[in-house]
């Protein structure tokens, strides 16, 4: 026991070290501690204690290693309650810092708990998100445990633990070759993508096909949240995807099919396509999505009906076999919603039974029977937050109408002005990440080669990258690199 | 007499023609004095088939006009026409033997001119060839060969020599295309002619260019640019050089209806009103200057009604009969939109005497409504306390709104692409496989892709 204790509560040692000098002693303590739970015969029967006495949150790397010994031995972790306990605090409280050395015993912990099977759902998602937010605040780099966080939320349905996960923008992917830095791992000013590696064991290697899936799952979380704004930009990232010889995977066909009827339900009319979709992948969509730009179609035409017989003609079969029969109803019940908020382009008062007459519902084909059902939308749409607008009874000879009221007023220019520097703030805090990502561009083999043509004054080799310098303010910028132009 | 008639107009509704029940003010004999050509049994045959007073009269003109000419397809149409509207005229027997007479001497023709062509191109004589050509062509015409026509006629192109020529050629083109109907045609043919030296030529040629290219405009629904083609006419040159297509007052009435339908108003005041040479055109047709009069000054009622009771006329128009209740409803979206600047808030009522039917209080709210849809008109309607709202232009609110949404993209956009960069950096960019190496899909869970790639 003790000669356990010696080893496992030697790092850190409470001193305040150099980068250097901790890199150094993270890497010894890692060797040592993984050759003794490995080694150490009578390991089995004194994990439990060792537990008791340590710290995760002092001696993260040590607990990590006797917890992956225990997971190892044990047959049927589910059951035991103090080792799941103990995982529980683990994740919760562990050392960043220390974890980046231990990275690879850190991705197993993670798979263990992201099957789903040792913890409870919502638990199990939490702890994930967390976790992965503790190594990464920002957020920002996609690793191998994103895939299977999302899955498990969405299948268990425990999506809003999640959230804080979900919700970041990802910039950063691993598998980037040649960055051959000097700096070490516990350099507290390293970027995410700099110390999250295969190489370091806190993430695997990933596929394009994961980015995707990945993407897709998160915008179908959102779809459940009915959180439209959020999944049709995550779908959106997943058409968009940056293709080369005119591929199209069948993720990014199934995304534009939801990517069509959740933009149907964001702004009532059919969305366009980003600009930096290729020409190759928009011919893909519009032959493989036809039946879906055919109701974004029937939607625009403001005729119920139409839209109605486009759903009719393939059938509800067709879109549960689509996985999307849910979407397509909630689109054929807010087809009126929309009609009835687009009256107020033309009316500022109209009669109730004006607005009985002028829109249908999608899911009849007809116009809704009494005013009792009208009231009752338009009552479900002004406490949604859809409609600015409030039901004036009927007084006299004035029938019982409807008021739209006026958009918001504008802002102060106080008002207007924080906003602004909101955006302004937003987009500064970029500034790191284009930071690292510039430098990270700047180790890639191509780039190095690029620059050593350059310097031997070799001229032809401009075209072969496009120039960062000279076309940056061109909109094509990205396509441009990416096809290699 | 009235059942036959009936049943003629019932017959021409439901071949989608247009039917004019209102008397024109024109006299037909003086109408269609104005004209040569083929144009005139065209312009007789339209009116025959639509108006329902001067039927009879037209058709009768129409069949007397088709016996002056070589043309038996044009007979028989027009006597078919007669035969069901008035059974018991004289005209409405077929004259079989005027009609075998023509026939027959129409091959012989065709056959003699295809035969001396044949003899002209052996002899390799230009200038032969080329007026063989043209004959060929003029016969073909004449008996309503079109198609053959045209052909004939840009086989003269070749052989051209003097720029009179190309002229000739261009005419003779434009004509044929104009029966046609192929307006795009009639462009390209005038876009051949247009570049030709030579100082009187070129005037006595303006207004017929000015004209038929205002024409090919109108038929392509281009209204801004045939009315700006009708005003450069130039009144000056006797219209004889151009009433194979098109009388004086025509270019008036088209030049003035369609300037209204889609200028402003300060361009209706310089260029038509204060446009010297149109003047003395628009002098032919006082109501058209009155109703432009009109507009300028504000009294849109006014002007609507002084087009609605020339309206019959402007029905019976080869060219414009087609485009007529669009050229009206845009004039009338125009006089409402322009009655509308000045107020804030108007009434539906006061809306309605001044642009409305008395017999149908509900209409101009309906019109309203459309003109709104349409985005012509900015204004929002209130039914309950009938009034319509213009929608004031709210500068620093658009503003504001706009310079939000562009820091927003901007963020978005900025983001956007350092995933870019960042997936072309980690090398995940999705690529196109060779191989048909179709794996199957994760069995029973959709979730599980596989990288099923269609390519």
């Amino acid at each position: 026991m003790d000669q356990y204790a010696s080893v496992i509560l030697a790092f850190p040692d409470g001193q305040d070290l150099s980068d250097v000098e901790y890199h150094r002693a993270a890497r010894q303590h890692v060797q040592k501690i993984e050759k003794l739970v490995k080694d150490a015969a009578d390991f089995g029967s004194q994990a439990a204690q060792l537990l008791e006495h340590i710290d995760p949150a002092v001696n993260s790397i040590s607990y990590l290693a006797v917890l992956g010994g225990i997971l190892q031995r044990e047959r049927a972790p589910q059951t035991n309650i103090t080792l799941l306990t103990s995982i529980t605090r683990f994740l919760m409280t562990f050392d960043a810092r220390q974890i980046r050395y231990a990275g690879t015993a850190f991705s197993n912990l993670l798979g263990f708990v992201g099957e789903g099977s040792l913890l409870p759902a919502s638990v199990a998602v939490d702890l994930l998100a967390t976790a992965i937010l503790r190594i990464d605040p920002t957020g920002s780099m996609l690793t191998s445990h994103h895939l299977p966080l999302v899955r498990l939320a969405l299948l268990t349905d425990s999506i809003e633990p999640a959230l804080p996960v979900i919700e970041k923008d990802i910039v950063f992917f691993p598998g980037v070759r040649g960055s051959g830095d000097s700096r070490h791992l516990c350099d507290l000013q390293l970027s995410p993508s700099e110390y999250i590696t295969p190489e370091s064991g806190l993430t695997g290697k990933l596929k394009s096909s994961v980015v995707l899936q990945y993407d897709l799952l998160v915008a179908k979380c959102f779809i459940k949240r009915r959180a439209w704004q959020q999944a049709f930009d995550a779908l959106e990232r997943v058409i968009s995807y940056p293709i080369k010889d005119q591929a199209c995977s069948k993720i990014m066909t199934e995304a534009y099919n939801k990517w069509v009827l959740v933009g149907l339900l964001l702004n009532g009319k059919a969305p366009t396509l980003p600009t930096s979709v290729a020409a190759s992948t928009r011919k893909a969509y519009s032959i493989l999505g036809k039946p879906y730009t055919s109701i974004a179609e029937a939607f625009d035409l403001k005729t119920a009906e139409a839209l109605k017989g486009e759903f009719e003609s393939l059938g509800p079969q067709f879109w549960a076999e689509e996985g999307n029969l849910g979407l397509m109803n909630y689109v054929l019940a807010h087809y009126q919603r929309w009609m009835i908020v687009n009256l107020q382009k033309t009316y500022t008062k109209i009669s109730l039974d004006h607005v009985r007459r002028l829109t249908q519902s999608a899911e009849t084909g007809k116009e809704l029977g009494t005013e009792a059902e009208l009231l009752a939308l338009l009552e479900d749409m002004t406490s949604g937050g859809m409609l600015n607008g409030r039901v004036e009874p009927a007084v006299g000879e004035k029938p019982a109408h409807l008021v739209f009221l006026a958009p918001a007023e504008e802002l102060s220019e106080a008002g207007f002005a924080t906003q602004m520097l909101q955006t302004a703030q937003r987009i500064k805090e970029l500034g790191p990440i284009v930071k690292a990502t510039n430098e990270r561009l700047a180790t890639t083999r191509e780039y190095v080669r690029f620059l050593a043509r350059e310097q031997k004054g070799g001229s032809k080799s401009i075209a072969d990258f496009v120039g960062f310098d000279t076309q940056v303010e061109d909109e094509d910028l990205m396509t441009g690199i990416m096809t290699g132009h | 007499m009235a059942d036959p008639l009936l049943a003629f107009f019932t017959l021409m509704d439901g071949q989608g023609g247009t039917v004019v029940k209102e008397a024109p003010k024109f006299d037909l004999d003086l109408y269609i004095q104005n004209y040569r050509g083929r144009t005139r049994f065209d312009r007789l045959f339209l009116v025959g088939r639509s108006s329902v007073p001067l039927c009879i009269d037209a058709l009768k003109a129409a069949i007397a006009e088709a016996k002056r000419g070589r043309d038996p397809q044009r007979y028989r149409e027009a006597v078919d026409c007669l035969r069901i509207a008035a059974p018991n005229e004289p005209e409405a027997q077929f004259d079989y033997a005027w009609l075998d007479g023509v026939e027959a001497s129409n091959r012989n023709e065709t056959h003699r001119l295809t035969a001396e062509l044949k003899g002209y191109k052996n002899n390799l004589i230009k200038e032969s060839v080329r007026m063989g050509n043209e004959d060929l062509g003029k016969h073909l015409e004449s008996i309503g060969d079109l198609n053959g026509a045209a052909e004939a006629y840009s086989r003269m192109r070749p052989d051209v020599s003097t720029p009179k020529h190309i002229v000739d050629v261009g005419k003779h083109l434009v004509r044929v295309a104009l029966q046609r109907r192929e307006w795009s045609m009639v462009n390209a043919h005038l876009a051949k002619m247009g570049g030709i030296q030579g100082q009187d030529d070129e005037k006595v040629l303006q207004p017929y260019l000015a004209i038929t290219q205002g024409i090919a405009y109108l038929g392509q629904e281009q209204y801004l640019e045939a009315a700006s083609s009708f005003l450069a006419a130039d009144s000056g040159i006797p219209s004889t050089t151009y009433n194979e297509i098109a009388s004086a007052n025509d270019v008036a009435v088209y030049g003035g209806l369609l300037a209204l339908a889609s200028m402003e108003r300060k361009a209706l005041q310089s260029s038509v009103l204060d446009n010297s040479t149109f003047r003395t055109l628009l002098e032919l047709e006082p109501h058209i200057r009155r109703a432009v009069t009109q507009f300028v000054n504000g009294r849109y009622s006014a002007c609507i009604a002084t087009l609605e009771a020339h309206k019959a006329d402007y029905m019976l128009d080869i060219y414009l009969q087609k485009h007529i209740s669009a050229i009206y409803s845009k004039i009338r979206s125009k006089c409402i939109v322009q009655y509308l600047i000045p107020f804030s808030c108007v009434t539906l009522d006061t809306m309605n005497a001044a642009f409305g039917h008395p017999d149908q209080p509900t209409a101009i709210e309906d019109e309203l409504v459309a003109m709104i849809r349409g985005g012509s008109l900015k204004a929002r309607i209130n039914t309950i306390d009938r009034l319509v709202t213009t929608v004031s232009a709210d500068p620093r609110g658009s503003l504001q709104a706009s310079a939000l949404k562009t820091a927003q993209n901007y963020e978005k956009q900025a983001i956007d692409r350092l995933r870019r960069m960042g997936l072309a950096a980690a090398d995940l960019e999705l690529k196109g496989q060779k191989k048909t190496g179709q794996h199957a899909l994760g069995a029973g869970n959709e979730l599980m892709y596989d990288e099923s790639i269609l390519a």
